[in-house]
């Protein structure tokens, strides 16, 4: 069969918008906010053999999930799949990625053949375990951390697998919940399987073969054309992880080198840290995210989602360390770690594209949950992921109160929380002078408070940039560190980076966002914009003196004179600006 | 004798339509007068009633759709406002959700605050969601907050504080405060423009609404002087993005309604004609020169969203990827946009594959055949070298159009590169375009739970009716119809509407369980502002309607669902409905026994016409064709077809296809194997039964 380039167009426009549509069907039956409003969930679609050619509009911590766990399903049931049959399986060591992600596929056959499979995955509140919402990052092998499932049939030839069902449903806190967003999910592989066929019976079996076959070709092509327009070299970048909250202190370091030759690259994560006690270990799965993710923000944008453009990527990472984790590895939090990557990523790729890619931002989501049980026992659970500093940029300041590209989180609703958690929250708002300095200053980060309205709790946090700040590029500052506060009968301390802690009654918990590094010598900032920020009161008078060099004088004017004068001497008095300032507190 | 005439504002012209005795239409397109809007207005209603004999005190009514308000988010040109929340909370306004509608996008920058922080300041106070005051408002402090956003010097003032939907009494005490030392400065409570929960919509929306109140006031006061002055006393109303009227003085009051009022009239147009068609269920395709939009009546009801954002540009399956522009929690008619019009450029991508837009050569310098500079094929440049446009000129000769430039261009930028011919290029580009604009109908339909076969396709703008029987057909749908005055056909319909009044509020309770009476007197209480609303706006009680509606979820959703109500609906039959209206859009429904639970109670009021607003058969002034027939290609099956060029008017006696209907301001392609005829409405009508 010949490609005809209209007839691919088209094809591929009709099986992105399926993809497209799955994930609109999860969106839309949904229980829980952390597929809602957070789209903690992706969906795809993939060929008989189950290799990746559509991918929906998605999470981009998912992109490189689907491949191994579609493969640990194929090893199992490749030869005995049968149509009605859906899988499941959340197993991060046979397919899977942390506990709470549960993937479904439903293999699609027309007259008696399979054709395609569909898949979905989706962050699921809780899966049991020791804590609410599974995610405790002080686990320490992954059998503390809820049910897992390898790979399954969670329906066989149309019938429920009503064992299965049973023993999820004993054993995960909120069972509407979970099999609500799991009937979600199972919608959303009806409403790809109803598609599906719909476009077989216009185009063929045949040709929908061979035109998914060349959709996976032509991204491959895409992305081939789009490396061979980058530098070709080799670049490296290291950055730490302050600690896995299990041994305190101890700092946890991530090493990436680049290698980029006509139109391949390789990411190559050897030399990073041997695998942790906490929950914080990637699968190589979640790594290839991550690369992938990076890579993907260097291309152009219009590279379809799916498994061509990963045959120009090699991902390597050791097993045994944190980038690829082995049984009883803990994981559940490992979302700090795969963040943590991009930014190391994004670090070695602004030695290759220096006008492109900025600073680091404040290190992505920042784990907040409250749990427990009220004095009637019932449940309750309220999971907040947070961060929203970008680091400044070799052409702009970073996004103030944005979320990291990795996963592109919402913030909850503070009145809808008041009203469904005993929760209030006190503040929320940007802190200012946490910005690291620059040409372009990072983003600013916000402060929420949290009022705990119920008898008793447990709260536990996940963060991290408390020693290991935000770096800054090229002469730009570093942002400010993460902080974690609890006011208890009228005293404020403060707590480590992270914790789990009982809560009662009246404890107002503060939480810090770290600010994003600056990029580029702050004296080179515009006066008028560092005048626009202390006039927004994110930078102070005294601030815009001392990092910027820029004298504020009253009635909100440019001491022009005195500011030319301040920074001529802060000139002549200095030193070369560093290509990295990276900076530890103490 | 009277008329009545409706001007509908767009970037590039400004349509105006004057309805008169027996459904004569009279249409007018002139260029948009930016920046003073309304010179356009009443010069062009100059011309066209000179043009057709009408005197302005003939008039009763001028309706009116206009971009002003969304040109002054767009461009940041609305009012300086002060924005006062709870304190710690000024900057809910600026983090917004989080969220931004790219991925991989390291350029990406949010939208800039339309109230910067230095204008938002924080007063202590306190409600809890139960309404309970906590905290007592800081009077001193509240002072100090407005003195200091006084001698800053805003033109409007916003108020936003938490949870006031629930207990508004520090919200109205700080409109108290202003109302006193700033007499007669526009403020925005948001407990009056949105009292329902969710800070950041709630401020986001009252924010828009304070900062537009100046801008559109003036607009408003300067139109209705001139239209005076030129003779035309009757009243002035607005669309609303809802798809209702609102006269101007309300609309100065709550500018928030008018924001996208041009593309929501062209959808109340489809609304109206498929009454007087008889057909329940149709999908409204309006296709411009940049963008097409879809939208959707089921069961004779327009479809709505309850909130939706300005600005935010337009991509392809983009409707999960929120943050874009400025978000404005109020009804608006449900439309689902994608940037394909006529002057979308094709293209090869680094692979060589073909691309239809989103980018758009505009009107200016618009497609390659306009001979104004660009040289890079559009898809009217595609339709052109098919034979689908008239190759010599448009728009009743005005447009003169360079048919072999398109051809060319064609030729050299995408057919040679991928070895086809130039007409096999301009099909596959048409039929790329064609399948972008099916993922709009997809997005209010299949995406919806809803089948597009049970739909007909109602084609509009000036490109719809060329593309509409091929993607009918794609579809499986069998009925396309091309109204009257199709190309100004969203300026027709502003004729069709009526005056509404949207309320809705914040109403949480468990159905189960539920006092029946508790519904009835919260809802019965809603249902009652509509209609002293409607009242005070000159409405007979005999002419108002109020509907009563809904939204619930499921305990534990974040999301909602609307349904209708009557008045002493129970509880229980609400809940009831809602679950079958989950499974209808879901394909799902929850168990029996899981708890259901009310979000907001809702109220339109709708202010009935004295007669029927519409005639029974519309009469568009005839246009005769220069040529009876030319060559028009439909694939490589099909080939070159000679195909009859024919004036609406010839459809009397229905035409087989290949056909090609030219009229003033619009051109309607009839396909080999469908069938177009007119209805007695005077719509083109094709059929795509039994065809391939």
């Amino acid at each position: 069969m010949q490609t005809d380039p209209i007839e691919l167009e088209l094809f591929r426009n009709a099986l992105f918008s399926i993809a497209d549509e799955m994930a609109l069907t999860v969106h839309r039956t949904t229980y829980s906010a952390v597929l809602k409003d957070n789209m903690d969930y992706s969906t795809a679609f993939c060929d008989a053999e189950g290799r990746l050619v559509a991918q929906g509009l998605t999470l981009p911590s998912h992109l490189g999930s689907i491949p191994e766990a579609l493969g640990a399903v194929m090893r199992r049931y490749g030869t005995t799949m049968a149509e009605g049959d859906i899988f499941v399986l959340n197993d991060p060591f046979e397919g899977g990625m942390h506990l709470p992600d549960i993937f479904l596929f439903q293999p699609i056959f027309v007259d008696g053949e399979r054709v395609a499979i569909a898949a979905t995955i989706c962050h699921h509140t809780d899966v049991g375990g020791r804590v609410p919402g599974s995610n405790a990052s002080d686990s320490t092998e992954i059998y503390q951390e809820g049910l897992r499932i390898p790979p399954l049939r969670l329906y066989t030839r149309g019938e429920p697998n009503e064992t299965l069902h049973a023993l999820i449903e004993k054993n995960v806190r909120v069972p509407v919940k979970v099999f609500g967003d799991l009937r979600a999910q199972l919608a959303a592989c009806t409403i790809a399987e109803r598609q599906f066929k719909a476009l077989v019976a216009r185009t063929g079996v045949e040709k929908t073969r061979f035109y998914m076959n060349e959709l996976l070709d032509y991204a491959e092509r895409l992305a081939r054309a789009a490396l061979r327009d980058l530098p070709d070299g080799e670049w490296s970048f290291e950055d730490h992880i302050d600690d896995d909250g299990v041994e305190v202190g101890k700092p946890i370091p991530l090493r990436v080198r680049v290698e980029k030759r006509g139109d391949r690259m390789l990411v190559d994560w050897t030399g990073t840290s041997p695998q942790v006690k906490g929950a914080i270990n990637n699968t190589l799965s979640f790594t290839r995210s991550a690369s992938y993710c990076g890579v993907k923000s260097i291309l152009p944008a219009n590279i379809p989602n799916n498994e061509g453009y990963f045959r120009v990527i090699e991902v390597v990472a050791p097993p045994g360390t944190v980038a690829h984790g082995v049984l009883p590895a803990a994981c559940a939090a490992r979302g700090l770690t795969g963040f943590r990557m991009v930014d190391c990523l994004f670090g070695a790729l602004a030695q290759m594209l220096p006008d492109r890619v900025g600073a680091a931002g404040d290190g992505g989501n920042i784990g907040v949950s409250i749990g427990g049980y009220t004095p009637d026992r019932q449940p309750f659970i309220y999971v907040d992921f947070t961060c929203c500093a970008w680091g400044g940029r070799p052409f702009a300041d970073g996004c103030d109160g944005n979320s990291h590209m990795f996963a592109n989180m919402a913030s909850p609703s503070i009145e809808v929380t008041e009203t469904e958690q005993p929760i209030q929250i006190t503040r929320y708002e940007f802190l200012p002078d946490t910005m690291g300095p620059g040409q372009y200053r990072g983003g600013a980060p916000f402060c929420r408070e949290y009022r705990f309205l119920e008898q008793e709790g447990v709260l536990q946090v996940r963060a991290d940039r408390r020693a290991f700040l935000p770096f800054g590029l090229q002469g730009g500052g570093a942002g400010a560190p993460s902080m974690n506060w609890l006011e208890r009968d009228g005293k404020t301390e403060k707590l480590p980076s992270k914790f789990c802690i009982t809560l009662k009654y009246g404890d107002v918990f503060r939480l810090d966002v770290p600010g994003g590094g600056g990029w580029g010598d702050p004296l080179a900032r515009e006066p008028a914009s560092v005048l626009r920020d202390a006039r927004n009161g994110l930078v102070s008078v005294e601030a815009a003196r001392r990092d910027y060099g820029v004298v504020i004088a009253p009635g909100w004017q440019v001491d022009v004179a005195a500011t030319e004068a301040l920074r001529a001497e802060r000139r002549a008095g200095r030193g070369p600006l560093p290509a990295v300032t990276r900076e530890r507190a103490a | 004798m009277t008329w009545r005439v409706s001007a509908d504002i767009g970037g590039t012209f400004t349509d105006l339509v004057a309805i008169g005795p027996g459904g004569a239409l009279r249409t007018k397109k002139v260029s948009s007068s930016v920046g003073d809007y309304g010179r356009a207005i009443v010069e062009g209603l100059g011309e066209l009633f000179a043009e057709c004999g009408i005197a302005p005190d003939q008039v009763e009514e001028v309706l009116h759709a206009t971009t002003v308000a969304s040109n002054a988010i767009l461009e940041h040109k609305g009012a300086r406002t002060g924005l006062i929340t709870t304190q710690g909370f000024r900057d809910v306004l600026e983090i917004r959700t989080l969220r931004m509608p790219r991925l991989y996008d390291l350029r990406w920058e949010k939208p800039a605050p339309l109230v910067p922080r230095h204008l938002r300041l924080g007063v202590t106070e306190r409600v809890n969601h139960r309404g309970e005051v906590e905290t007592p408002l800081d009077e001193a402090e509240a002072v100090t907050a407005v003195e200091a956003l006084l001698a800053e010097g805003v033109a409007a003032i916003a108020v936003c504080l938490l949870h006031s939907y629930a207990n508004p009494a520090h919200e109205r005490r700080l409109g108290e405060i202003i109302a006193a030392r700033a007499p007669g400065l526009p403020v925005s409570l948001s407990v009056d423009v949105l009292p329902e929960m969710k800070e950041y919509e709630r401020t986001s929306t009252t924010v828009i609404n304070a900062y537009l109140g100046p801008i559109l006031g003036r607009y408003l006061t300067a139109l209705s002087g001139d239209l005076r002055e030129a003779g035309l006393a009757a009243p002035l109303l607005l669309m609303q993005s809802s798809g209702g009227l609102m006269p101007a003085a309300e609309a100065a009051r709550l500018p928030v309604h008018v924001v996208e009022s041009g593309p929501a009239a062209g959808v109340i147009g489809v609304q109206m004609l498929a009454r007087r068609i008889g057909l329940p269920n149709a999908i409204s395709f309006d296709m411009g020169g940049t963008t097409a939009k879809a939208g959707v009546i089921e069961n004779g009801e327009v479809t709505r969203a309850g909130e939706y954002s300005v600005g935010g540009g337009i991509m392809v399956g983009s409707r999960l990827l929120s943050g874009a522009g400025y978000q404005l929690k109020v009804p608006a008619i449900d439309l689902a946009e994608v940037g394909a019009g006529g002057g979308s450029v094709i293209w090869l991508d680094a692979a060589g594959a073909p691309q239809v837009g989103p980018e758009s050569a505009g009107a200016h310098p618009g497609p390659v055949c306009y001979g104004k500079g660009n040289m890079q094929p559009t898809v009217t440049d595609a339709n052109v070298a098919l034979g689908y446009l008239n190759p010599v000129a448009l728009v009743g000769g005005a447009l003169p159009i360079d048919a072999a430039a398109s051809r060319a261009a064609i030729a050299d930028r995408i057919a040679a590169p991928l070895g086809l011919s130039v007409e096999e290029a301009a099909h596959g580009a048409h039929l790329i375009a064609a399948s972008n604009m099916i993922r709009a109908i997809k997005a209010v339909t299949s995406e919806r739970g809803r089948d597009p076969r049970a739909f007909a396709l109602v084609a509009f703008g000036g490109n719809g009716p060329l593309f509409a029987a091929g993607m009918a057909r794609a579809l499986g749908m069998t009925r396309v119809v091309v109204p009257p005055s199709a190309g100004v056909f969203s300026a027709v319909g502003l004729l069709a509407s009526d005056v509404e009044v949207h309320l809705s509020r914040s109403w949480r309770r468990f159905a189960q369980g539920l006092d029946p009476a508790a519904l009835e007197t919260a809802a019965s209480a809603l249902a009652e502002e509509a209609r002293a609303r409607l009242a005070t706006q000159g409405f007979p009680p005999a002419r108002i309607q109020v509907r009563r509606a809904s939204t619930l979820r499921y305990q534990g959703q974040s999301f909602e669902l609307a349904v209708p109500m009557e008045a002493g609906d129970t509880p229980d039959a609400v809940a009831e409905r809602y679950g079958a209206e989950h499974e209808r859009t879901y394909g799902h429904r929850a168990g029996a026994g899981e708890p259901v639970e009310f979000v907001t109670l809702q109220a339109v009021g709708t202010g009935l016409p004295e007669r029927d607003r519409m005639p029974d058969r519309l009469s568009p002034h005839a246009v005769t064709p220069a040529v009876p027939a030319r060559a028009a290609y439909f694939g490589r099956a099909l080939g070159w077809l000679e195909t009859r060029v024919l004036s609406r008017d010839a459809l009397a006696a229905p035409a087989p296809g290949p056909a090609i209907i030219e009229e003033y301001d619009c051109t309607c392609l009839v396909p080999p194997g469908a069938t177009a005829a007119l209805d007695h409405f005077n719509n083109i009508v094709i059929d795509l039964q039994g065809d391939s």
